[in-house]
């Protein structure tokens, strides 16, 4: 960069009174943030059992299935778990709410009436909350006392394409992009102090994520959504699935007389 | 994970009187008096519930309570002290009153599958089984994964003779875990009390068939069958003696089992006696006895030796 040498003379005192208390409240609030979110954070509501029991009752499917090709079960034995499982299914024993009535309707449930899910979705809010509110403080106090400052001249030279980044509020169209106002030494901060709470808070804070739940408020409510699931269908899909498993069946014993005896060399 | 296990383990719990316990207790006293639990971190902690188990195992109710009210200063609201306290209750008080405590843990958290072993636990020990089994049942319904529900579940059932139900319980733990010799050993030897030879003898070949080949280079023929391999080749020459003395039993399988070929079976003994012999002769050392039924009796008292021992 020709010129002079020094273009722009920055008072110690904006450093002292402007630079590190911005960065130092920034960092305070994150650390904050952390432990309000850990205060709202509810421990995750125990399920009733009957909830527990329908979640995993296709798993116990499952597990029967993946052993069908090589199973440790006699046909005979494997038939009546496999028989047990589809009645169950058949009649929805393992539904939550017991076997449906014949003439129930069949419309999968509307996670918005769905008080739990209600509860996992305003959690989601009131982390959201606490993400929003102490960042719109401190940028309302930046830009109250602080509009217009020049804060920090970075120690290298960038191109014209990040003045909009550096400078903002400060509308000079000459002044060196390595300059940076108050405002954007705000986003960077907001930005890049994630590192700085990991290395405090650990990995798992509830600081860090501030700048990606900040674009999707919804984000945190999502999985909740998803979870409603309509298990009678599932339990019918799995029906079939276990009527396949049962042609694959092969008993892991079957020949296994002919196979000891060939290792022992008796075979005949 | 870890709390699950440890949970797991509180819920299979029994009391019994071991050496073990007995040098823990000695050991953890001075830990106790020292306050040392406190410089060790986590595994501090888990030393004084070590300890509390092993002074219930002595009788030490003295202990065992100074060990509970350190854990429950320090974890007012953990299921695992929880437990832990259930099981001192057991100790001392009468079955009723573990059995409302118990319950009222599940009124507070009907999801903890430890307590509902604890309560089974505690009504096998009262004799009543029905109750027992209807917990267990009722908590693997839910449950299914937990293996060692079904296999108390199964213990319960062959204690009382009913081994159809005992299969049933033990096929369950074959489902979850196959590759466990043990689960196999347990469910040929069911099959076995329940008169169904032919499965029992394809249960015991498929334990041979597991374990005889470890990372050995010797080859299964040249190698001296122990522990899990000796106890399976026995109830293999079990198996084909029944067999051959009963014919019927060919074809009285509950499960539908075809038995092998009449010459299958007479080579089996062949080998199974064979197999047993040169246990026999590596394990114990004494002349290898000639009949049958001395060799089958010398077998039984060699496993059953080295069973207590382990």
């Amino acid at each position: 960069m020709s010129g002079p040498a020094v273009s722009l003379y920055l008072d110690p005192q904006i450093r002292d009174w402007v630079l590190f208390p911005i960065t130092l409240v920034m960092i305070l609030v994150g650390i904050l943030r952390h432990y309000v979110v850990l205060l709202l954070q509810a421990a995750p509501k125990k399920q009733p059992r009957g909830a527990i029991r329908e979640q995993r009752a296709l798993v116990r499917a499952q597990i029967l299935r993946a052993t069908a090709p090589n199973s440790p079960l006699p046909p005979s034995y494997y038939n009546a778990v496999s028989q047990h499982l589809t009645d169950a299914f058949t009649n929805g024993s393992y539904l939550k709410d017991g076997p449906p009535k014949s003439d129930a309707s069949t419309a999968p449930p509307n996670p918005l009436t769905d008080p739990n899910a209600m509860d996992g979705m305003m959690a989601g809010m009131k982390t959201q909350m606490v993400m929003m509110v102490p960042q719109m403080v401190i940028m309302g106090w930046i830009n109250f006392f602080f509009q217009g400052f020049v804060l920090i001249k970075l120690p290298f030279p960038l191109t014209l394409g990040f003045k909009s980044m550096l400078q903002r509020g400060i509308e000079t169209p000459d002044m060196d992009v390595r300059w940076v106002s108050s405002l954007s030494w705000y986003f960077l901060n907001f930005f890049g102090l994630n590192g700085l709470y990991r290395l405090i808070l650990g990995s798992d804070n509830g600081a860090a994520d501030a700048s990606r739940d900040m674009s999707t408020p919804f984000a945190a409510a999502a999985p909740q959504m998803g979870q409603a699931q309509d298990y009678s269908k599932l339990f019918k899909a799995e029906q079939d699935n276990l009527e396949f498993s049962k042609g694959l069946h092969v008993w892991v014993a079957d020949d296994v007389e002919t196979r000891i005896l060939k290792k022992y060399g008796r075979a005949t | 994970m870890e709390v699950t296990a440890a949970l797991q383990k509180l819920a299979a719990y029994e009391p019994r009187e071991s050496q073990r316990s007995q040098r823990l207790l000695e050991e953890g006293q001075t830990v106790l008096k020292n306050n040392a639990y406190l410089k060790r971190g986590d595994e501090g902690w888990e030393t004084l519930e070590k300890l509390a188990l092993a002074a219930l195992d002595q009788g030490d109710i003295e202990v065992a309570n100074k060990c509970l009210k350190i854990l429950s200063d320090r974890f007012p609201e953990s299921s695992r002290v929880d437990c832990l306290t259930g099981i001192r209750i057991e100790v001392t008080e009468t079955p009723e009153i573990a059995l409302s405590f118990y319950d009222s843990l599940l009124e507070g958290d009907a999801t903890n599958a430890a307590f509902w072993r604890r309560k089974a636990a505690v009504y096998r020990k009262q004799g009543k089984t029905d109750l027992a089994v209807k917990e267990l049942s009722t908590m693997l319904d839910t449950y299914y994964t937990e293996v060692e529900g079904w296999l108390e579940l199964a213990d319960i059932y062959s204690t009382c003779q009913q081994y159809t139900y005992a299969l049933q319980s033990l096929s369950h733990t074959l489902l979850l875990a196959p590759q466990n010799p043990v689960h196999f050993l347990l469910f040929a030897e069911t099959a076995y009390l329940a008169a169904d030879v032919p499965l029992a003898l394809k249960m015991y070949l498929q334990v041979v068939d597991m374990t005889d080949d470890d990372d050995d280079d010797v080859p299964p023929i040249d190698s001296i069958p122990t522990g899990l391999t000796l106890r399976a080749w026995y109830g293999v020459k079990l198996c084909t003696q029944r067999l051959t003395a009963e014919p019927r039993l060919l074809t009285s399988s509950a499960s539908q089992t075809a038995a092998p070929a009449a010459t299958a079976i007479s080579s089996l003994d062949d080998l199974a006696t064979e197999r047993l012999r040169t246990a026999d002769l590596n394990l114990a050392g004494d002349l290898v006895p000639k009949g049958d039924s001395a060799l089958i009796g010398a077998i039984a008292k060699l496993i059953g030796k080295s069973g207590s021992k382990s």
